[in-house]
């Protein structure tokens, strides 16, 4: 069996995916990814090994990508989280023509082609604003983990409109806020919002078509998905929670896989990017 | 003289020559510096330098200075010592590097810049005269602004024999007078139309050398990258218009590049995908912003910058001689014009470039300090994107300002935009 991985040093967090020559996902596994990408990714790639039950020496190519992709020593290739995320999930979703990706300190909105080659992309402005570092801040303003955010939002009665999006700022504006008496359940619920609205103004700038695909950790919350189908009023695809941040890193190990074969069959020569 | 002694002897050959010269013009400023005088700051769209050179008025190109700050990497402490002074975050970083300058006493990086004691100016940019009005209140020194009309409907521009061009040709002549007359006052000399001829001659040879050189970059694979090496070559254009060294320079510059299309020397030695770029370099990270596109085998082929930069001398308007101040006034209306329209019509000349360099994509750049050149650009894409099916990225950071600049965030958007190009590479070559 030819296995290879996928790894995504994301900004938050560092995901790995193994998987099989069948194109099925035998192992993965996420970490924190901190100050040390090459040690996170290391650490990711191990924890996945071991939820795959294979060893190191079982990985016959590695593809990394996200923001630390440029560390991973240990990688074949590398490639962009935009082209990864096409992958992955016109893999999970076949007639996939939009993606969006809400990271923790990036916003990607892709159009694919008919081939589910990217065909135009849009990446959030030069700060968090409109990411998930700004959910994070708000909640952690608030007394609450990140892993409160989901629950704490679906307790919401009526959510706050929250002006900005701005993940410094949002401490001034959830202060405020909570002065005039709201529950900390509607501030979170409109801080989602207000991360909704940016989103779908991204995937507008790249003409966004049906269907789409939603991932990155903060689909992770039922709230945020459940409110961007309704904005959007058209049914979108978000992946299961287990595997809704882990859509690069998956989209890398199969472009790992394909590659491999094309290595294999002598279609291609090695080269520093996948193309 | 053999094979390879040529290859040494030429290639290289303008970047070096072109360093050596700014490096001789810097030095000339010095000296004026040191004695105190006469200095017309001047900018690179419609420098006016025919007339000054004329007169033998050193030239000052602040928009120089302030970019060779940002490529010195000491842009920063230029602009913080601006906004100290009071001047908005918001406002173009070329003229805070340049208020820094001046309160340095003209302590330059690259030497001691002299004061001024003229400022010469057009409307190309509308930061122009409000740049120049600090002078004004700094030095109380006159600043002459030429009104160049511009191109006032973009499906019917006036051309050389019309009406309406006449009469802003006409405009522009008095103009040009009255600024002969106030460089007549101001150095004590009386204005020689023979020397005005020897100076247009040599723009003449010049402007023709350029235009050749950017022809040339058609070839595959490009002899010349238009960002890096064009820069240098903007450098020379702008401060040695209308000399013999500059005229010279070009034209030997075009014998390099002649030399380098004959033998198929590139400026890379493997060229994968030609680009054109849009907009203003991202000077704070000059190098670097370039490797991004040269690591995936990319290269700037042509861009807008060398046609609006060089103050429209791209065009290779060739003065007539024998009636020197009303051709002086027909190629600076056109010039100038064209420097404009290459800024707000950029679609059009990105398009021309399409048709003739065999391009893979098209690269815009807006900056956060310049909102002149950075407006136009989405709508600039737009309009490409309907009219030709070329790939575009739009990318955006500044010219003077690293503190706008994320080095990560650009790379990650390159990158995904070559992995586009080599995808739909792939997918070209899989249907022929």
């Amino acid at each position: 069996m030819t296995f290879t991985s996928g790894i995504d040093i994301g900004s938050t967090y560092s995901k790995a995916v193994i998987m099989d020559e069948h194109f099925q996902m035998a192992g993965k596994a996420l970490v924190r990814t901190g100050f040390r990408l090459a040690e996170a990714a290391l650490q990711a790639q191990t924890a996945a090994l071991v939820d795959a039950g294979l060893d190191g020496k079982q990985i016959e190519y590695t593809i990394a990508t996200g923001f630390g992709r440029h560390q991973i020593q240990f990688a074949d290739i590398t490639a962009t989280d935009i082209t990864a995320s096409a992958r992955g999930c016109a893999f999970l979703f076949p007639e996939t023509r939009t993606v969006l990706d809400v990271g923790g300190q990036t916003m990607k909105a892709s159009l694919l082609d008919e081939v589910q080659h990217v065909k135009s992309f849009r990446l959030n402005d030069k700060c968090a604003a409109g990411t998930g570092a700004f959910l994070e801040k708000t909640a952690r303003y608030m007394g609450f983990d990140t892993n409160e955010i989901g629950p704490l939002a679906a307790t919401s009665k009526e959510p706050v409109p929250i002006s900005g999006v701005c993940a410094v700022f949002a401490e001034s504006e959830v202060i405020n806020h909570l002065s005039q008496g709201h529950a900390p359940s509607d501030i979170m619920h409109g801080a989602i919002l207000s991360l909704v609205d940016r989103s779908i103004q991204l995937m507008k700038r790249v003409r966004m078509e049906a269907e789409y695909t939603l991932i990155g950790g903060i689909l992770r919350y039922e709230t945020m998905g459940r409110v961007l189908r309704e904005q959007m009023s058209s049914p979108v695809n978000i992946p299961d929670p287990d595997v809704v941040q882990f859509v690069s890193a998956l989209g890398a190990a199969l472009l790992a896989q394909q590659r491999l074969s094309k290595l294999r069959a002598g279609e291609i020569r090695e080269h520093a990017h996948e193309q | 003289m053999t094979q390879l002694q040529t290859v040494e002897n030429l290639v290289g050959r303008g970047n070096t020559e072109g360093a050596d010269l700014f490096r001789a013009w810097f030095t000339e400023l010095e000296q004026t510096a040191a004695t105190g005088g006469h200095a017309a700051y001047v900018f690179v769209m419609g420098s006016m330098a025919e007339i000054l050179r004329t007169f033998e008025i050193p030239m000052v190109f602040p928009e120089i200075n302030s970019l060779q700050t940002a490529i010195r990497r000491v842009a920063h402490q230029f602009l913080n010592e601006a906004e100290d002074y009071g001047y908005s975050p918001d406002i173009c970083g070329y003229v805070k590097a340049d208020v820094a300058l001046q309160l340095r006493q003209g302590d330059h990086p690259m030497g001691k810049v002299p004061r001024p004691t003229v400022a010469v100016l057009t409307n190309a940019c509308n930061t122009y005269v409000k740049w120049a009005e600090i002078w004004e209140r700094m030095y109380q020194i006159p600043c002459f602004v030429l009104d160049v009309p511009g191109t006032r409907d973009i499906r019917s521009q006036s051309h050389p024999g019309d009406p309406s061009f006449e009469n802003d040709r006409l405009y522009v002549e008095a103009q040009i007078k009255e600024l002969i007359n106030l460089c007549e006052q101001l150095t004590g000399r009386k204005f020689d139309i023979d020397r005005l001829r020897e100076v247009l001659g040599h723009a003449n040879r010049m402007n023709k050398a350029w235009q050749r050189v950017i022809d040339l970059n058609r070839t595959q694979p490009s002899v010349f990258n238009a960002l890096t090496d064009g820069t240098i070559y903007l450098g020379v254009s702008n401060s040695f218009r209308g000399s013999s060294e500059g005229s010279r320079y070009f034209e030997r510059l075009q014998e390099e590049m002649e030399y380098k299309s004959s033998q198929r020397i590139g400026t890379l030695t493997n060229e994968q995908y030609r680009l054109v770029f849009v907009g203003v370099p991202c000077y704070p990270i000059f190098r670097r912003f370039n490797e991004f596109f040269t690591e995936w085998n990319g290269t700037f082929v042509n861009s807008t910058y060398l046609w609006f930069a060089s103050g429209g001398a791209n065009r290779a308007f060739e003065y007539d001689l024998t009636r020197p101040l009303a051709s002086l006034s027909e190629g600076t209306l056109l010039s100038v014009r064209d420097a404009m329209d290459s800024m707000f019509h950029q679609d059009r000349a990105v398009l021309e470039i399409a048709e003739t360099f065999n391009i893979d994509g098209v690269v815009f750049h807006p900056i956060k300090s310049c909102r002149t050149v950075s407006t136009g650009l989405a709508d600039g894409r737009r309009a490409l994107m309907s009219a030709r099916d070329i790939p575009s990225l739009f990318i955006e950071s500044d010219m003077m300002d690293r503190r706008v600049v994320s080095e990560a965030q650009l790379k990650n958007r390159i990158d995904a935009f070559f992995e586009g190009l080599a995808s739909r590479r792939l997918q070209q070559s899989a249907k022929s």
